[in-house]
């Protein structure tokens, strides 16, 4: 598993008008952070720059250690070995759970029918492996893309508001069981949410992105234990999202 | 994947694209000869006057047929509303010159027709009923008639997307019901009438078939003319030259129409309009409008050609046939499949490298839809000549010109239009973060395409594979031009067994270009079904 660096970075679309404003945090390997703040705060902006979707302003971002995109170098997302789970899920629609889950592995047929059936079973959806996306629920979907995910093996998996579209109950099952396997395979996650409950209940660490800046970082624990005078300008960030 | 190649692609295709056109441009600027001089002061004006009028008359006559069925079909529930409405695209499927054939088969002096009305009413043999059809007027019912359906596409779509408080408001305002129709609805879709218009008005003035067989001078019999029969093909470019300074007027109108269409549907709240149900002599007329131009495009050619297939040239499932019917069919499939694999690099390198630049150019790649065929074969033609003679003069056994090789270029060239807007609805149906996702599971450029853009793709690339074949099929003057010695289509052997007044022997190889026009027509219709903004009504 690996660390995770960001330095200084700053995002713009527009020139003059950043998205993202010299954010600085990092991770170590198998730890799980959360990144909260609501709608448009430049949260996915900052996921997709970590992932290699999309090139920072300026800044950094180092995994163990080396420089994986800076002012001099991009290395591509394909070559990142990083995971991503996405809101919509994307399962590839042509293909059956099984055959979406081993596409991202390179190594034997054999292996990788292996890999990708003990993640199925890991996230209980093995029953489904011979249908196609489309036959099962979102629940079951959204399983299946965070095991499709975390099927290569990748340095650090990036989830942008994985339970999103899931009802209350689904969800907090969902992240109760997903925590667990992050923690038991000692990955490395970065969870972007705009839920007060992911975040704390997911993650060792949470940042609260407000307008592109970091207003607020800390381990979990310290989120939920902080002065009256925050805990209001938290309230109101989580509310507005 | 190379970056730079899906670049670079695009770039020479477009060069290769444009090359045709700009050659005949060109020839604008070169000498002008005797002939031009003679065409000038004897020719020209006559050539001008007779596509004027038959723009005029089929634009008043696409516009009247086209918007008032399509208004009729959203706005009333009639007896067989439901055949009318994927029926009245029939027409579609046959090409301007086979129903000028079936025209003058039925309506000529020795007509069926009047040969019919003659034996009913024991007349003698000089007595005609039916008025001539090789004119002008004759001409305009053609075209009107087959090609109506493009600005009742139009009308149809843009009335659907009208809002019922809209049509309800103008009811409140005093309008009475035929006030609301010209004065509201119609204005509210003008710029989809203008937009299916000038696609009329580029089909009337490209056409080479129907008004040759009607002898009528225009800009493309002329052109025609000029290189066949005077052997002058720079005179033959330059006049050529004029007639696409005139469709490149029509592409600009076009696209301009085709940007301010929103207008029609700029309402934030959408009721989708009730249908008034008609009864006793309104519902018999509802029928009779909608029946009249089905039964002219599509049911009197249809008949006509069976009648005539069937009840006089038996045997016309011959040789000759089948080895026509081969040519056609495999060139058609060469260009669908060459036109759709385009279709498919472009549009990947459009998305794959978010890049403007990129689609900018790719909107160029479909002009050659609205070029004539017969310009673009001249202008193909002239390339090949010139890569011939400056390329591949000292490689024996190679030349490109009157080469399967130029016929397959026309084809690609005219039909990409359709490729690229079939392959681009296929994509936008399919999520980017689709392609993230894969990104970060390693799969890139050719992977990315060939493992998860290709599958999903597969109904757009078979759709556009399709589209392009019907396409193909109907194409005459540029097949005229461009093909090797000896090498004729269903749509050249049509054209010939016309020009001999063998209509007979023309109708077998007309049935099966209709045929093959159906298929788009079926999968028009199921795109309509698809589109609508609400359920089925």
């Amino acid at each position: 598993m690996a660390s995770l660096e960001v330095k200084d970075l700053s995002h713009s679309y527009i020139r003059g008008k950043s998205v993202l404003k010299e954010i600085n945090f990092s991770l170590e390997a198998g730890e799980i952070l959360s990144i909260l703040g609501p709608s448009g705060c430049g949260k996915t902006t900052l996921l997709r720059i970590i992932a290699g979707l999309e090139k920072e302003t300026s800044g950094s971002v180092n995994i163990d250690d080396h420089i994986i995109s800076d002012h001099l170098h991009t290395v591509l997302t394909e070559n990142r070995n990083i995971g991503l789970v996405v809101q919509e899920r994307a399962l590839f629609p042509h293909l059956t759970i099984i055959n979406n889950v081993m596409f991202g592995i390179k190594e034997t047929k054999s292996k990788k029918y292996e890999i990708a059936m003990r993640l199925l079973k890991l996230f209980k959806v093995d029953k489904y492996a011979y249908n196609f996306p489309n036959e099962i629920s979102s629940g079951e979907q959204q399983r299946v893309a965070i095991a499709r995910a975390m099927a290569p093996n990748p340095g650090i998996l990036l989830m942008d508001e994985p339970f999103g579209t899931l009802d209350q109950s689904l969800t907090h099952q969902l992240r109760t069981e997903t925590r667990k396997i992050l923690k038991d395979n000692n990955t490395t996650a970065i969870i972007v949410s705009h839920d007060f409950d992911d975040a704390i209940s997911m993650s060792d660490k949470v940042i609260v992105i407000d307008d592109g800046q970091i207003v607020q970082s800390g381990s979990a624990k310290d989120i939920t234990h902080i002065s009256p005078e925050k805990s209001l300008k938290l309230g109101s960030i989580i509310s507005n999202s | 994947m190379n970056f730079s190649l899906w670049q670079i692609s695009p770039v020479i295709l477009f060069m290769i694209f444009i090359a045709p056109v700009t050659i005949v441009l060109f020839s604008l600027t070169g000498d002008y000869s005797e002939n031009w001089l003679h065409l000038y002061n004897y020719v020209l004006m006559g050539y001008i006057k007779n596509s004027i009028y038959l723009v005029l008359g089929v634009s008043f006559t696409v516009c009247i047929v086209g918007v008032g069925t399509a208004w009729i079909i959203t706005n009333y529930d009639f007896s067989f509303k439901n055949f009318f409405e994927w029926a009245l695209i029939l027409p579609l499927a046959v090409p301007p010159y086979i129903l000028a054939y079936t025209f003058t088969g039925l309506f000529d002096t020795f007509g069926t027709a009047n040969n019919l009305i003659r034996e009913i009413f024991d007349l003698s043999r000089d007595f005609t009923f039916f008025p001539k059809v090789r004119n002008v007027p004759g001409a305009i019912i053609v075209f009107s008639f087959t090609l109506y359906p493009y600005v009742y596409l139009v009308s149809r779509m843009a009335f659907i997307n009208q809002s019922r408080s809209i049509i309800e408001a103008g009811r409140t305002l005093g309008l009475n019901k035929f006030e609301v129709f010209y004065k509201l609805a119609v204005p509210m879709i003008r710029p989809a009438i203008i937009g299916g218009l000038m696609l009329v008005v580029m089909e009337t003035i490209s056409d080479f078939g129907a008004v040759d067989h009607f002898a009528i001078s225009t800009f493309t019999t002329g052109i025609f003319r000029t290189w066949y029969g005077m052997y002058d093909i720079e005179t033959a470019m330059q006049l050529a030259s004029l007639l696409l300074l005139f469709a490149i007027t029509l592409i600009i109108i076009e696209r301009y129409s085709r940007r301010n269409a929103s207008y029609s549907n700029a309402m934030s709240l959408y009721k989708p309009l009730s249908h008034e149900k008609l009864r006793g002599f309104k519902n018999f007329l509802a029928f009779l409008a909608c029946f009249i131009p089905i039964f002219i495009g599509f049911i009197l050619p249809v008949v006509e050609l069976t009648y005539w297939a069937l009840n006089y040239k038996l045997d016309f499932f011959n040789e000759k046939f089948i080895s026509t019917a081969w040519n056609t069919f495999y060139l058609a499939i060469i260009a669908a499949f060459f036109c759709s694999v385009l279709a498919v690099l472009i549009n990947f390198s459009i998305r794959y490298k978010s890049n403007n630049y990129l689609k900018f150019m790719s909107s160029f790649l479909t002009v050659g839809y609205a070029v004539p065929g017969l310009i673009l074969a001249i202008g193909v033609m002239q390339m090949l000549t010139f890569i011939d003679k400056s390329f591949v003069s000292n490689i024996p056994n190679i030349v490109f010109t009157g080469s399967i090789f130029g016929l397959v270029l026309a084809y690609i060239i005219k039909s990409y239009a359709l490729s690229n807007s079939t392959i681009d609805a296929g994509y936008q149906r399919i999520n980017e973060r689709i392609d993230d996702v894969a990104r970060t599971l390693k799969t890139s450029g050719w992977s990315l395409l060939s493992q998860v853009h290709l599958p999903l793709l597969k109904t757009s690339f078979l759709t556009s594979m399709l589209l392009v074949v019907s396409e193909v099929i109907k194409e005459l003057p540029a097949t005229l031009i461009l093909r090797p010695f000896n090498f004729d289509t269903l749509a050249v052997y049509t054209y010939i067994y016309a020009a001999e007044e063998r209509m007979y022997d023309a109708a077998a190889p007309s049935i099966a270009i209709v045929m093959v026009g159906l298929i788009p027509i079926i999968i028009l219709t199921r795109m309509i079904r698809r589109s609508r903004p609400a359920s089925r009504y």
